[in-house]
């Protein structure tokens, strides 16, 4: 499955979502910059909390952790975060294509790699692993 | 400039400026489908070494967000330095010679032919120590997501020193590798609510625009001129991280 093909392929699915969440990513960058859309933060107040540790920055600021940036998706941050969310989850999509495709033509063990790799980032994204202070 | 005392949108504009210039010199990860199709990175090589360094990444991320800034800074700083004269001692780095492949990297099938358009030949490519690559990539993946994605500069010298993968294919599927080996790591900061997105989007937007330049430059540029622009950035990216980390650099 690891022939010229399937990297063509991968390069193909890789292309097209990055330039999806790109896209994404850049005009909600435009709408939050250009103050086209509230943010949670004004933007005047920004650079003097940024700096803060973590914990601090969000109990001042009440920015959301998890995926709780989809519930205030009319801000401009969460915006931003959508096309951000959208390009880290490209990789699962192209590592999906690839695993189903070696699946197909009998490579158990790169189907295995692949699949397994799916698994490891979803769970990465689920907000399940939030340790640390 | 202090932060508070430069108006907001200054850092955006400088973040987006620096990113591009970096992505056009770092190679990384938005370049992938630009690696992948000139035949500049390996999918059979990433992959197993990408899921190694994943899943150690998201461990590394954890840890980074309970460490002090310093101490992530100063270890950051000591580690690309030792990278970097590691990279400048070594000889016949363009095109390691390796003479009998190991059974790990053959049963995952991790050779082939690199075809390098700046000389106009096919270099034939097989991979030795496998098993200590492995464990060199999950280190790196602790330090990747510890340091907030910015270990990446130690695959090069792995795929190319250790497992004696051509410079340029090595520069190029650290490239891909670092899409992944990042993207786990870089969910742990999303969700703990980490991603600042006035700094982070510019960042990323000017990387990846960065990088569809720099695929086209290491495709043309001399494996030699490659060399000497990673011991380069490595030098300086080093001397930033740990000067910052002692609190020399504000």
């Amino acid at each position: 499955m690891q022939g010229p093909d399937e990297r063509l392929v991968y390069a193909r699915w890789l292309d097209w979502g990055t330039r999806i969440g790109l896209g994404v990513l850049a005009a909600a960058f435009f709408a939050y910059a250009f103050a086209l859309v509230e943010p949670l933060v004004p933007l005047q107040e920004l650079a003097t909390v940024w700096s803060l540790p973590l914990e601090r920055y969000l109990a001042i600021t009440g920015a959301p952790t998890g995926w709780g940036w989809l519930a205030s998706i009319r801000k401009g941050e969460s915006l931003c975060l959508l096309g951000i969310a959208l390009l880290a989850l490209v990789t699962v999509m192209c590592y999906l294509r690839n695993g189903i495709s070696a699946l197909g033509s009998g490579e158990r063990l790169q189907a295995g790699i692949a699949l397994v790799q799916v698994v490891v980032l979803l769970v990465a994204a689920s907000g399940v692993l939030t340790g640390g202070n | 400039m202090e932060a508070a005392a430069a108006p907001w949108w200054i850092w955006p504009l400088v973040l987006f400026a620096v990113t591009f210039g970096l992505g056009i010199v770092a190679v990384l990860a938005a370049a992938s489908p630009g690696l992948l199709r000139g035949g500049l990175a390996s999918l059979r090589l990433a992959m197993p070494l990408a899921l190694v360094g994943s899943i150690t990444s998201i461990g590394g991320a954890l840890l980074g967000l309970a460490l002090p800034v310093a101490t992530v800074q100063t270890a950051l700083g000591v580690t690309i330095l030792a990278i970097a004269v590691l990279m400048w001692s070594a000889r016949k780095s363009e095109h390691p010679e390796v003479a009998s492949p190991d059974a790990l990297g053959t049963a995952l099938r991790m050779h082939g032919v690199f075809h390098d358009p700046a000389s106009g030949k096919d270099i034939e490519w097989k991979v030795h120590r496998t098993p200590a690559a492995f464990v060199a990539f999950g280190g790196i993946g602790v330090l990747a997501g510890m340091f907030g994605l910015g270990a990446g500069w130690a695959n090069v010298p792995v795929f190319n020193l250790m497992m004696g993968v051509p410079l340029k294919l090595s520069v190029g599927t650290s490239g891909f590798l670092l899409s992944v080996v990042d993207t786990s790591a870089a969910w742990i900061y999303i969700n703990r609510g980490a991603v600042l997105p006035m700094l982070v989007a510019p960042s990323i937007i000017g990387v990846m625009l960065g990088a569809r330049i720099g695929v086209r430059l290491l495709r043309v540029a001399p494996a030699a001129m490659v060399r000497r622009l990673v011991i380069i950035l490595l030098l300086v990216a080093g001397a930033r991280a740990l000067l910052k980390g002692l609190g020399v650099w504000n």
